[in-house]
């Protein structure tokens, strides 16, 4: 048997749990081997794995809903409250261009899931940013101390490395995990089905390596909202590393 | 949680963990008996079930006729996919058709992960999942394994190998039979590799999937899926599936298909959910940014869309696959069941079978490499070759009977009433064949050594060999008019000479007297001696005249296809096309880039020719004797 432990949670043996709490209050960055520095490294030298780079999203999820704008009242897969459902039966995207707000459907919640190319790289050695060229829009996902309050379409992101800890001292295992808050309120999908400013998203940035040398950035997205969800709305999505930037181009938010 | 109860343990624990451990060197400290050896991973097991939010639609796992989108078909596969009927699936070895991966995880059911470690050492060997739909078992090989050739037998779940990379477990799976990446008519065939990645956030895995198949898809197919912890045991696991008489005095020659260009449902999908019907018949291009905006030209999407919808007009596709045969110089012995083996290597296929007495041998292979093929029975039997069972004349079936027949040996005819009656009684093996194999070899004036010495007339030729009943079927009018399956019931074994193969269509020979209509006819006599273990796997399995062991699935669909390409041959011989009319219409368009060839001793022309001559002229025939 092995035990799995999440940093901040508590280990349900006492005396297990004060090894581990040793262990992860402890550097937990990678280091060379034999190495023991004394100051915490920065979270752009302690990555678990590069994500930097432009990556093309492939759209084989949720194709129909995701491809072309569907028809209003479509929230297949998404269980929405009756005031949700309210509002999406209502989406009216004249209404958003007349208020500037065709980004409604380009907001953090959606954002990994637009048919776009992203171009990933470290802003400082504790920010790694995102830029989309679909909507051009930039996220900003902050390691460490808070920064800024978000409040726009992408919200504020704090990012870290969430160890997975094998029990028999074996090397730790992780994933960049990316909470964002203080969202604007947008659109899950682009005919309208609302987020709430209440809204929290929860993301996990993987990569993984094919044999014949294809990257992806795999994409596993929580959002919960208690004031238009019934319960959290899943979703899963992917990306192909790319060489270069070619195919990047910039263009602006579309309301329908 | 056994070290857990060692409360000696825990100081040192505690102490090794106080400080920072992530490094390599504090890692190696750490080491004490009783570890693996292995890289540790993330643990999977426990009880999931795919996530309904996403792709919703396709959980019960079909999908909307002409639901393509996002998928990178190449023609083929699109060809196919069109002119797949939903009523198909009634036919008898279609109804229990298991789940390939990664469309099982498109199943509204449970899946079970677990651990099997060897009980010694504690070593990791194996991962295993089971699915509820279709009750489909996986193994996981977490040693180290190779996987097996080519020429071994596929399943639904495949050869799987695996092993941990930082938060993920990488799966490599190769062996699958020709599955759905979309049960609405999206082939996955036989020839696909998949790669998995499962990565675990506590009571959910992100699965990703990559299907890298050169027979239907012009590029990798990249997918995920999610699947969520299931806290309670679900307590349903099974999922009985019998195939049954859904639709009585159907014929076993029916096979429902489309025609291209006249699909019944084309624009249902498309104009339900307002969505350009070019999208929505797929291709790599709907799987990128790009098609977005390209979808906004509706005019331009239209005139497109004929195109996709038959097949390009020019030469026959090659096949894409691999050739499962080594050609490597060397004899390769494959065991298939109970007392049967395959032999690999000679030009076609050989089966061995061997027990008490001397081993009985259908087909004998080209005859380059006769003594490689003696020298491998020898060491599969003691006793020399008795009988040899020819499966049709064919070069490929015959070429090795000469020295197969000089190294063997008969002792059932020495000393009896027959010895007197021929002169070479005794003098080396047996050979078995219909009257027309001994007719034409006698008539081509091949080395007379080779030829039938004991042969038959009527359907069924029956021995008892080797502690199993052998019986051999003659198929008149199929590839000539001299071929025999041979079945051997105890093994459950069934070798079917050149009647069946998985590396190309049949080789018809229409002058030999070989027919469409009797391939047919011999490809569903094959299945009405056929039983699945499980849910159209196992069970009785086919060594074929070329190409790797299988089951019931692959005869059923070789038997598919070669009814759908007669049905379009028939079609177009009934409206009085020529045939070179019928070649330039690509009848065979949705088959060719896994059986087709364009040089060689048997083309895809050739083969059509054949289909047409034997449908303008079927052949004069005794009937099954």
């Amino acid at each position: 048997m092995s035990y799995t432990l999440r940093m901040g949670k508590r280990p349900a043996h006492f005396v297990f749990s004060v090894s581990l709490a040793l262990l992860i209050t402890g550097n937990a960055y990678p280091q060379g081997r034999g190495g023991a520095p004394d100051t915490p490294r920065t979270a752009r030298a302690a990555a678990y794995y590069d994500i930097t780079g432009y990556w093309v999203s492939v759209v084989t999820e949720d194709w129909r809903l995701r491809m072309v704008t569907p028809p209003k009242g479509d929230y297949t897969g998404i269980s929405l409250n009756p005031e949700g459902r309210k509002i999406a039966d209502a989406w009216d995207p004249a209404k958003d261009e007349a208020a500037a707000e065709q980004c409604r459907s380009y907001g953090a919640p959606r954002i990994m899931q637009v048919p776009g190319r992203l171009h990933i790289a470290w802003q400082d050695d504790q920010t790694l940013k995102i830029e989309t060229d679909a909507g051009k829009q930039t996220r900003m996902l902050f390691f460490g101390a808070a920064r800024g309050q978000g409040g726009g379409w992408q919200g504020h992101s704090k990012a870290s490395w969430e160890l997975t800890i094998g029990s028999r001292g074996t090397a730790p295992v992780a994933s960049l995990k990316v909470v964002t808050t203080n969202l604007k309120p947008g659109y899950l999908r682009k005919n309208g089905v609302p987020y709430s400013s209440n809204a929290v998203l929860t993301e996990y940035l993987d990569r993984v390596n094919e044999p014949n040398s294809d990257a992806y950035l795999v994409v596993t997205t929580t959002v919960e909202d208690p004031t238009y969800l019934n319960q959290p709305f899943l979703t899963a999505s992917h990306y192909k590393k790319q060489a270069s930037d070619s195919g990047w181009n910039p263009t602006a938010c579309a309301a329908r | 949680m056994m070290l857990l109860k060692h409360s000696g343990f825990l100081p040192f624990l505690a102490l090794s963990l106080s400080a920072p451990v992530f490094g390599q060197g504090q890692i190696a400290a750490l080491d004490f008996a009783g570890r693996t050896g292995q890289p540790a991973g993330i643990d999977l097991s426990g009880a999931w079930f795919p996530n309904p939010g996403q792709d919703s639609g396709l959980i019960t796992a079909s999908g909307a006729l002409v639901e393509y989108g996002g998928i990178p078909m190449n023609e083929a596969g699109r060809l196919y996919a069109l002119a797949w009927s939903a009523a198909r699936i009634q036919g008898r070895q279609h109804q229990c058709m298991g789940y390939v991966p990664p469309y099982t995880y498109n199943q509204p059911g449970h899946l079970r992960f677990w651990e099997e470690r060897d009980p010694f050492t504690q070593r990791l060997l194996a991962i295993k999942m089971y699915w509820q739909i279709s009750e489909g078992l996986r193994t996981i090989w977490m040693d180290d394994r190779p996987h097996p050739p080519a020429y071994a037998q596929h399943s639904w779940a495949g050869f799987a190998t695996a092993k941990y990379e930082g938060n993920t477990l990488t799966v490599s799976t190769t062996h699958l039979k020709r599955g759905w990446i979309r049960a609405n008519g999206i082939p996955q065939s036989d020839e696909a590799t998949v790669s998995e990645h499962f990565i675990r956030h506590g009571d959910r895995i992100t699965y990703l999937a990559v299907v890298n198949d050169p027979v239907y898809l012009t590029e990798p197919f990249s997918r995920t899926y999610t699947l969520l912890r299931n806290a309670r045991e679900p307590d349903n696991w099974l999922y009985a599936c019998d195939d049954g008489e859904q639709i009585l005095n159907r014929k076993e020659d029916q096979v429902e298909a489309y025609a291209w260009g006249q699909h019944p449902f084309l624009r249902e999908f498309a104009d339900k959910h307002q969505i350009p019907l070019l999208g929505a018949l797929g291709g790599a291009e709907t799987m990128y940014p790009e098609f977005a905006a390209k979808m906004k030209d509706s005019a331009a999407m239209e005139r497109a869309i004929k195109a996709e919808l038959t097949p390009s007009s020019g030469p026959p596709h090659a096949s894409r696959a691999l050739d499962p045969d080594p050609q490597d110089g060397e004899i390769h012995v494959l065991p298939v069941q109970g007392n049967l083996y395959m032999l690999v290597g000679d030009g076609g296929n050989i089966a061995v079978q061997v027990g008490e007495q001397g081993a009985l041998v259908v087909d004998t292979g080209a005859g380059k490499l006769s003594e490689k093929v003696i020298a491998a029975i020898r060491k599969l039997s003691e006793k020399p070759v008795q009988f040899i069972v020819n499966s049709s004349y064919h070069a490929d079936r015959t070429g090795g009977n000469g020295k197969l027949r000089a190294a063997g040996f008969d002792p059932s005819v020495v000393g009896s009433f027959f010895s007197g009656q021929f002169a070479d009684a005794g003098q080396g093996a047996t050979i078995i064949a219909q009257q027309n194999v001994q007719n034409r070899m006698q008539s081509m004036k091949t080395e007379a050594q080779g030829w039938p010495s004991d042969t038959f007339l009527k359907a069924r030729r029956r021995k008892f060999h080797n502690g199993e009943a052998v019986e051999i079927l003659y198929q008149p009018n199929a590839m000539t008019d001299g071929d025999s399956i041979v079945h051997f019931r105890r093994s459950d074994v069934i070798a079917t000479g050149d009647i069946f193969s998985t590396t190309s269509y049949p080789s018809i020979d229409v002058k030999a007297g070989g027919s469409i209509q009797g391939e047919i006819e011999a490809l569903n006599t094959i299945l009405e001696r056929t039983v699945y273990q499980h849910d159209e796997e196992g069970g009785t399995l086919i060594i074929p005249g070329h190409g790797r062991v299988c089951d019931e699935w692959e005869v059923a669909e070789y038997r598919d296809m070669l009814v759908i390409i007669r049905d379009r041959a028939r079609v177009l011989i009934d409206r009085g096309a020529t045939l070179q009319q019928v070649k330039a219409q690509r009848i065979t368009a949705d088959y060719d880039d896994r059986f087709g060839a364009n040089s060689g001793s048997w083309t895809t022309d050739m083969f059509v020719e054949a289909v047409y001559t034997s449908l303008k002229n079927p052949p004069k025939t005794g009937g099954r004797g």
